[in-house]
Order: structure tokens, then C-alpha cells, then sequence
């Protein structure tokens, strides 16, 4: 396994499933089968009481706070037994979060903006030393300018660290893709740390209705978690040893194919939990009304609802629209992203992201979506990008009608006009 | 319904005569130590220098500490030295962590035991949760993690192994280097004949007086029975223990590499290095008191980091000096006071001083 190695040939030590608390029991014995309301914080904390995780580790940032403080809370009231660490910055709270998950603990983690990139350094060694962490985010913007409001640059800042990361885009979402993603993680044919990131307060923070189930049908879809490779005293083990230079190459590619090798489990697992719990997820790639779509919006997190209203009203105007929204940006869906868009004549991308400087001039995801397009075995689609929700701004339906008529404009012409446009700043 | 957190407590070696040094000419064959544990979790095989310091002090505590170890290692020389791919020198579980993370990964180690244990998924007793970390990691960068750690009470032994530079990027300065050392980063020259101009940071007195309901101790490779025990102290006491242990670097200080345990009892004789020990239960510090004090020079002349020092330099070292053994409670000698004269002093390259007697293990 990357960066570890393994004395003896000994099996692994294996650490039975975690007890609940009687209060714990109780509690949960009265949700299954509730709807609640809950907001995307209060759903994700949710995730993590049924996923019974030992060690959470907190640092208070907005938005995210609000679901280290429904935790506190489980853990006040005596419903979840697990250890609260409160750290002294994001860089030690994901520390501790991968010391407790390298002993075999189940450890969750979140944070928000800065927050997210002050840890930056951990990002890369958690995923090379394949503990599955779970970190929830929700979006904050970076700074400049100090914003409370939500911006995908945070989380996708560490789309290249080697976590498995994706978007959900209401709180029910939130509650079954945590699942979804903590199974997948530490499936032990992936091995890898998860990103769950929902947009600040568009989802974090305005409730939806959310189905929980029973602790049962959780626990038989989540088994305990087993890493082969604990820090055990029962069986010794190194991690994280120094490489010579030509170990490089092989352990690199390693991680590499640990990206791919997720992608069949996470199908896996997205079937698996439509099985339990009866909420079917596409795997990647949800389709809307792409069928016949001449021209397509490619998004990610919250704005897809108010994308979806915007294309129903351009559908009855007779518009052929439609959207692809992804579920996960790592590893990202080149296959499934490639077979939703067949047969579209021009895509915007829609980027509430930042990447300055870059081959779009714009934001992040384009450059994702134009390089699995390029590979396209049909005739491609004409691709731009569209700069909106900066800032933590709301994307009304008048901004994505708006994004449909370049769309069209490029279909007319051609050509797109540009690989970039800022919505709100140009006619 | 919670199972039971069983902690282990170790038994405490004797110290009688053997705790603290005695003269130069009591004790040589206190220094056998026919009761140690066996037992070697930092076996051998790795790749320190000779006479490595900080290797002496990683036996010591693990032999101390036993198999039933977790350990983590910061990024610093005792990472780099020791852990190589495919083979490290490890007997005990051990992680890498980053450099600023020694306090919080270890954080993370005693939580999740405490939580496993509790909730019925590992079935043994408490094991030792111990992290070594240079004085770089310490007292610099990973400061804020390990004042967390402490802070938050977790169950565990930080240990500062503190060789007072960064050895592993090739001797730059550390907050622990001492004034007037010479360093990658503080040169001496022209400009500035002293080398490092600051004077260093107080790292375990601010380990102690801002988490005082932690175990906190200094100790040095001089003293491998008292290294251990501290050790053992710092293990049973339940919560956070600290442990800041000075041991000479050979490569950085430049130094005849047989030296290294009798630099680790001269710099505590010259009053440079104050070994003590913070109760948390009585709130009071228990200082040691050798039994031989030396002028400054007989410490600093033997290493080469001091080689340029001039006469206000090795005064100023020794006004230091006398201060610390004022702190201690320990009366100033009037040659110790005298020697806060620069008049008193030469060049240190010129100065005579005692040459030492070979009275480290194996003499």
C-alpha cells in the first residue's frame, strides 16, 4: 500500500463494530423512517451520528460550524460516544483527525473557506497514507474580500490532493452521500479520504426535507471500519517512511490508480444504498432533460435547483435544453460525463468557482469538462464557461436564461464567442 | 453501555545514586544498568550519526516505554534518519507525521484508542501513546499543536528531543539554539562576530506554566536513569505529559562524537541546561541540583558551534548562566560571578578548561 509497509505476513487485527449508547439506541430507534427538516450542516452531523464515528475533530469556521455544533450537542445529550476534539487551527484538526484514523478510529473532519485551505498540507499525505477520513465542507469564499457567502475555489483548491470529492446539492443529498462516500473510502479496494461538500448556506443553512433511516439499515450498509494497516501494537507496522527517489514513480502511480479503482465502487456503492435505502443517485452524472438537449449547462452543488426551474421554463419556450450535473469532481466522471453530453451542440459550464490565470481565464471545472470532451469518440460539442454565484451570490433563472442564450449564439455561430464569460457583466 | 479504559503503569526504575550524576570521580559503575528492560523497540539498523544524541534519547524512552507503543515521529532529522522505505528501525506501530503536526496527529492517536476502547472495538489496555519531536517541530512550528494537545489533557507523552537546531536541513537556528551559536542561518562574520544574537526560547518552562495540569520534566542524555523514569512518570501520569530531553548533535555542534552523554551532564553542570521536574498534583517545580559547577567554558570550549565566541560573549553566557543557577536556588560560586566579566575571559579558542574524563556508558 502507498507510503506503508507491512512486517510479516500476519492477518491484520480486526476491530469489532462500535457500540452505541442506550440513549443512542433509543434516539435513533425513534427517527428511522422520520422525515425531518433539517438543513445541509444539520444533515451532515446526521450522516455522522449513524455512521457512529469515533473522533470528530472541530475548529469553528462559518458556515461548516453549525454541523460540529449539532455533533457537541449528540454528544451532550449522551446519543453518540465519540471523542470531540476541539483543535487549534484546521491544520491540526485534520492531524488529529488522520493520527485517529491511522489507529483504526472512524474520524470525521469539516471546515469552510480558508479554513479549508489553511490545512492544505495535510490533504496530499492523508490520501498517500490511505486513511479514509471524512471531511465535510460546506463553501465558503476565499479571501479576499473577507465573505461569509459560498464559492466552490475552497474545496476544489484540493482537487488534486487525491481525495474522493463531490458535491450534494439539497440536505437529504448531504445525509446519503456521506454514507455513500464513507463506504466507499474505506472500502478497502480504495482506501481514501472523502470530501462531502455541500454550498454555504444554499445548502447548509435553508432546510429541506430528509428521510432518515433506521440505525440498522445503516450498520448493514456501512460495516466497521477495518484498516488493514493500523497503528496496532498487536501488529507493528511503519507509516509514511522516507523514499528514495526511484520509489517514487511506482508509489505515485499507485495513488494515481487508487482514483480509478474508486470509480467502480463508488457505482457500487451508489446501487448498493439505492438497495437499502430506496434513494436511487445516478453514479456520477445526474441527466436532466438531455435527451434531445441541443445545448447543455454542466454544474455542480445547490444552483442545479435553481438550474432545473430555469430549464423547465426554457423547455416550454421551446428551447432544447438540458443539464449535466456532477455528483463527484474527483475522480471525475470523463466516461459518464462524455455519455450525457452526446449529442449536444454547445455546453456552458457553469463555474461559482476562481481559477485565475488559467487555460479559460475563468474558473476550474471547464478545464476538467473541455479535456474529457476533447476525448469525445463523437463530434464535439462547443464548450464555454460561465463566471456566477461569486462571492456567495445567488444565480437567479434570469442569469441561466441568459447563459442558454450564448449557448444558442455559439449553436447559430458556430463558435463560441469566448471560453469565458462573466454573467452579469456583459449583454 | 462504555467499557472500561484500562491504563498501564509502569514501574519506576531505582535511582539511588544513579538518578542524578555524581562528580567526576564518584559513579563510573553507576552507569551499568543491569535492570533496564531488554527490550529494544528503536533497534538498530538505522542511519543516525555517530554519536547521535537524539538516538540515545529514543532508546531510552522506548526501551522505557515497552512494546505495548504507539509512536509518532515528525518531519526532522530522527525522521529522516531512521525511516527508510521498506525498512525502518521500528519494533512498535510508528507514524510519520508532518512537522507541525506532532502534537495534533498524536491528539488524534490518544482519542482514538479512548474512543475504540470505550466503544468495544480494541480489546487491549491503553497503550503507550508517545511522539517525539525535534525541537524545529516543538518549540517552532508544531509549537501551537503540541500546546492543543497538552492543553486539551489527552492521554499521551509529548517528548521534545531537542539537539537545539534544525539538523536535518543542515544546522540552521531553532527558538532552543543558544545564544552566540553558531548556526546555517546565524553565521558569524565581520558584521556580527557573535553568531545568533537571540537568546532561546523557555520551552518547557512554557510548556509548564501554561498547562499546569500537565506532567512537565527536562532531562538530558546524561542521565539515562532519570530519562527513563521521567519517561515512565510521563506515561502514568493519566493525561498529557511533557518531557523536553537535550541531546547533543554531533554534526551541528561539532564535537569528538564519544561526548555526547558527557556533554549532556556538562551543559547541566555549566548551569546551561536546568533539569527539573513539574508536579501537577503540588503545583511546584523540583529542581535538580548537581553536585559540580562549572564555568561555562568547559562546556562551551569542547564544541566547535562556540568556536568564535570572544570574551563579552562567553561573559554574557555565563551571566545567563548564573542567573539560571539563581533560578534553581543555587548560590553563585564567586569564579562563576567573576566569569560575567569579559575581562576575565579570552577568546574561546585560547581558553584552557577541564579537559573531560570519559565517564559516559562504556567507559
Amino acid at each position: 500500500m502507498t507510503s506503508v509497509h507491512v512486517a510479516g505476513n500476519e492477518p491484520h487485527a480486526r476491530l469489532s463494530r462500535a457500540v452505541r449508547t442506550a440513549e443512542g439506541d433509543r434516539f435513533l430507534t425513534e427517527l428511522a423512517g422520520q422525515k425531518l427538516r433539517l438543513n445541509g450542516c444539520a444533515a451532515a452531523a446526521y450522516a455522522a451520528l449513524y455512521a457512529n464515528v469515533d473522533v470528530i475533530t472541530a475548529y469553528p469556521i462559518r458556515p461548516y460550524t453549525a454541523i460540529m455544533m449539532n455533533l457537541s450537542q449528540f454528544i451532550a445529550d449522551g446519543i453518540l460516544d465519540a471523542e470531540y476534539l476541539h483543535a487549534d487551527g484546521e491544520h491540526s484538526q485534520l492531524s488529529a483527525a488522520f493520527g485517529a484514523g491511522s489507529c483504526g478510529a472512524r474520524a470525521f473532519t469539516g471546515s469552510s473557506g480558508v479554513g479549508v485551505t489553511y490545512a492544505y498540507e495535510m490533504y496530499s499525505i492523508i490520501s498517500g497514507a490511505r486513511i479514509p477520513i471524512q471531511m465535510a465542507i460546506a463553501d465558503r469564499t476565499l479571501d479576499p474580500p473577507g465573505d461569509f457567502g459560498s464559492e466552490h475555489t475552497d474545496a476544489l483548491c484540493t482537487r488534486d490532493m487525491g481525495w474522493l470529492l463531490g458535491w450534494a446539492a439539497t440536505p437529504q443529498e448531504v445525509f446519503d452521500k456521506s454514507l455513500i462516500a464513507m463506504a466507499t473510502g474505506e472500502d478497502p479496494r480504495v482506501l481514501l479520504p472523502q470530501m462531502v461538500v455541500q454550498d454555504g448556506y444554499f445548502v447548509s443553512h435553508i432546510a429541506g426535507e430528509a428521510e432518515l433511516p433506521s440505525a440498522a439499515q445503516v450498520d448493514s450498509y456501512l460495516p466497521p471500519y477495518q484498516l488493514p494497516f493500523a497503528l496496532d501494537p498487536r501488529r507493528p507496522v511503519s507509516h509514511g517512511a522516507q523514499i528514495h527517489p526511484e520509489m517514487g514513480p511506482p508509489l505515485q502511480l499507485e495513488r494515481a490508480r487508487a482514483m480509478e479503482d474508486a470509480v467502480p465502487v463508488i457505482r457500487q456503492k451508489t446501487d448498493e444504498f439505492a438497495a437499502a435505502f430506496g434513494r436511487r443517485y445516478p453514479h456520477f452524472v445526474e441527466e436532466y432533460l438531455l435527451d434531445d438537449a441541443e445545448i447543455a449547462l454542466v454544474i455542480s452543488g445547490g444552483h442545479s435547483v435553481t438550474c432545473r426551474a430555469a430549464i423547465r421554463r426554457l423547455r416550454e419556450q421551446g428551447i432544447k435544453i438540458g443539464m449535466a450535473r456532477l455528483l463527484w469532481v474527483r475522480p471525475f466522471p470523463s466516461d459518464d460525463l462524455r455519455a450525457a453530453l452526446r449529442g449536444v451542440k454547445a455546453v456552458g459550464v457553469v463555474e461559482t468557482n476562481l481559477g485565475l490565470g488559467g487555460a479559460s481565464y475563468g474558473g476550474i471545472l471547464s478545464l476538467d469538462v473541455t479535456t474529457a470532451l476533447y476525448q469525445a469518440a463523437y463530434d464535439r460539442p462547443l464548450v464555454t464557461s460561465f463566471m456566477a454565484g461569486l462571492g456567495g451570490e445567488t444565480v437567479p433563472v434570469a442569469e441561466f436564461d441568459w447563459m442558454a442564450g450564448k449557448l444558442g449564439e455559439a449553436v447559430a455561430r458556430g463558435r463560441v464567442e469566448k471560453a469565458t464569460h462573466w454573467v452579469g457583466f456583459e449583454d | 453501555m462504555a467499557h472500561e479504559v484500562v491504563r498501564h503503569n509502569l514501574p519506576l526504575f531505582d535511582e539511588e545514586g544513579r538518578g542524578a550524576a555524581a562528580d567526576d570521580q564518584a559513579g563510573r559503575d553507576l552507569h551499568y544498568l543491569p535492570d533496564f528492560p531488554e527490550e529494544d523497540p528503536f533497534a538498530a539498523g538505522h542511519r543516525t550519526c555517530a554519536g547521535c544524541g537524539p538516538a540515545i534519547q529514543y532508546r531510552w524512552v522506548l526501551k522505557a516505554a515497552g512494546e505495548d507503543s504507539v509512536l509518532a515521529g515528525p518531519t526532522g532529522c530522527m525522521y529522516v534518519a531512521n525511516s527508510t522505505y521498506l525498512c525502518t528501525p521500528y519494533t512498535v506501530p510508528w507514524a510519520h507525521t508532518p512537522i507541525a503536526s506532532g502534537g495534533s496527529f498524536t491528539s488524534g492517536m490518544a482519542a482514538g484508542y479512548e474512543a475504540m476502547i470505550r466503544k468495544g472495538r480494541y480489546p487491549g489496555t491503553y497503550p503507550n501513546i508517545i511522539v517525539m519531536a525535534g525541537d524545529g517541530s516543538a518549540a517552532d512550528i508544531g509549537l501551537g499543536s503540541i500546546s492543543g494537545a497538552l492543553y486539551r489533557n489527552h492521554d499521551a507523552l509529548f517528548v521534545c528531543y531537542d539537539n537545539e537546531c534544525y539538523a536535518n536541513t543542515g544546522i540552521q537556528t531553532s527558538p532552543t539554539t543558544p545564544q552566540a551559536s553558531m548556526t546555517t542561518f546565524t553565521p558569524f562574520g565581520k558584521a556580527n562576530p557573535e553568531a545568533k544574537k537571540l537568546p532561546p526560547k523557555n520551552l518547557a518552562k512554557m510548556m509548564a506554566a501554561g498547562h499546569p495540569h500537565c506532567y512537565v520534566a527536562t532531562t538530558t542524555v546524561g542521565y539515562p536513569v532519570d530519562l527513563m523514569n521521567k519517561t515512565r512518570k510521563g506515561l502514568n501520569h493519566v493525561g498529557a505529559a511533557f518531557l523536553h530531553c537535550y541531546t547533543p548533535c554531533q554534526k551541528g555542534w561539532v564535537y569528538q562524537t564519544s561526548m555526547t552523554v558527557e556533554l549532556g551532564r556538562r551543559v547541566v553542570e555549566a548551569g546551561l541546561f536546568p533539569v527539573w521536574e513539574y508536579d501537577p498534583e503540588t503545583r511546584e517545580y523540583h529542581y535538580f541540583h548537581p553536585p559540580v559547577q562549572r564555568p561555562v567554558t568547559d562546556y562551551l570550549a569542547m564544541q566547535g558551534r562556540f568556536g568564535h565566541m570572544l570574551p563579552e560573549h562567553i561573559a554574557a553566557t555565563q551571566r545567563a548562566a548564573n542567573q539560571n543557577w539563581q533560578d534553581i536556588g543555587m548560590d553563585v560560586p564567586p569564579d562563576l560571578r567573576a566569569g560575567e566579566d569579559p575581562a576575565h575571559h579570552k577568546r574561546l579558542a585560547e581558553e584552557t578548561y577541564s579537559m573531560p574524563l570519559n565517564r559516559g556508558i562504556g567507559a
